[in-house]
């Protein structure tokens, strides 16, 4: 292996390659290159990463041409998959593990006949215009939450400062701050704070 | 012990110092030891005739130990420790398995200081995992810290394991419970 492309696998590559639309605080460490690689945001910025952030092997940021995904200072993004259609925020001392994937699309409709449609425009050799209009909301994970091993955060989760999301737990609503949240259906088992 | 590096390896990196390789097992690079930080005598210890297959890791901390016995597969497991992870004879751990004692885990960092800080999540505490002799652990499955898996037992795709699994026990969701008994055949 060529020591440039061993770079971009260990750290050690020059974070200056990044597309202009990605904003990196001081101290930010990001592990690969790969991360970037379903980055396809044409928004100003499309990324935006506050100070000392680390994110490692397992994280990738697959953000949509109309996408934004901001990430708070102090957070360690072990292995979040972001799957960007719209707007993604994670607060600051945010810890997220491994094999976590955040959502904030469906990204295919729900309806059988629109489906068959989104199928067929989505073909390799179709026009992907013509598929779907996507349907997004935004996904809010505030300060000070840790996401457990496994975790899906789907479109239109807003989780409240200080939760906890238990190792693979699925959540698509709103957790109050403070909350601990197990299992499939995610289910609130300490209340945490009340939420106005 | 001298630097030993895997004949097929594509990553540069010779295989720490503290991990044994036993006769006829086959691990895919030493990639897997990339946020390994163990300084323990052996940090890892794998037996023989056992694979460990692309995507498996090991990010121990300083006092992670892992050992795996023999005839083991490992389809691409992340192991997380700052404490110890037994995999016994015979077990197979499918694929994106995470066994980790701490339920955010991250791997082990230098921090700000340069100061080694250890594997999980500031102030938790390593319970361990232990694993079985012929055990199956079904793809997508966490083990988190006190996870005990009977010999023999299987756990779901997709559970979630922090507690004893009595052995030859069929256990599924999150959290597991057992759908079924296994009965050993007689010998």
């Amino acid at each position: 292996m060529k020591r440039e492309d061993l770079r971009g696998i260990i750290g050690a590559w020059d974070l200056k390659t990044l597309p202009p639309n990605v904003r990196l605080g001081e101290g930010c460490w990001i592990e690969r290159r790969a991360t970037f690689e379903r980055f396809r945001s044409v928004r100003n910025p499309g990324l935006v990463l506050g100070k000392n952030v680390w994110i490692y092997t397992w994280t990738t940021f697959n953000v949509e041409p109309g996408g934004l995904i901001e990430v708070g200072d102090d957070s360690v993004l072990v292995g979040s998959v972001f799957m960007c259609a719209d707007h993604i925020r994670v607060g600051k001392r945010v810890v997220i593990s491994y094999n976590v994937t955040i959502a904030d699309s469906d990204f295919h409709p729900l309806d059988p006949e629109e489906r068959r449609r989104d199928a067929v425009s989505n073909a390799p050799d179709a026009d992907k215009n013509d598929r779907p209009r996507l349907v997004s909301r935004p996904v809010v994970i505030e300060d000070d939450v840790w996401i457990g091993i496994g975790a899906i955060i789907l479109r239109g989760a807003r989780i409240g400062r200080g939760a906890r999301i238990g190792a693979g737990s699925v959540v698509g609503s709103r957790i109050p701050a403070g909350a601990k949240v197990k299992g499939n259906p995610g289910i609130i088992i300490e209340p945490g704070e009340t939420d106005g | 012990m001298t630097r030993r590096k895997l004949a097929h390896d594509w990553f540069p990196e010779p295989l720490p110092e503290n991990v044994v390789l036993g006769e006829r097992s086959w691990l895919y690079s030493s990639f897997a030891f990339r946020h390994y930080r163990s300084l323990r005598p052996v940090g890892v210890r794998i037996g023989r005739s056992s694979g460990l297959y692309n995507g498996t890791f090991f990010d121990l901390g300083p006092q992670g130990e892992v050992t795996i016995g023999d005839y083991c597969t490992l389809v691409g497991a992340i192991i997380s420790t700052d404490g110890r992870v037994v995999i016994g004879d015979y077990s197979f751990i499918s694929h994106e398995v995470v066994i980790a004692d701490s339920f955010a885990a991250l791997p082990p960092r230098w921090g700000e200081r340069g100061v080694l800080s250890v594997a999980g999540l500031r102030g938790s505490v390593s319970t361990g995992v232990w694993i079985g002799e012929n055990a199956w652990i079904g793809a997508r499955a966490i083990l988190l810290g006190g996870a005990r898996i009977g010999q023999g037992s299987v756990v779901g795709a997709g559970s979630l394991v922090d507690s004893e699994i009595p052995p030859y026990t069929v256990v599924i969701g999150n959290p597991a419970r057992a759908v079924k008994r296994l009965r050993p055949r007689a010998q």
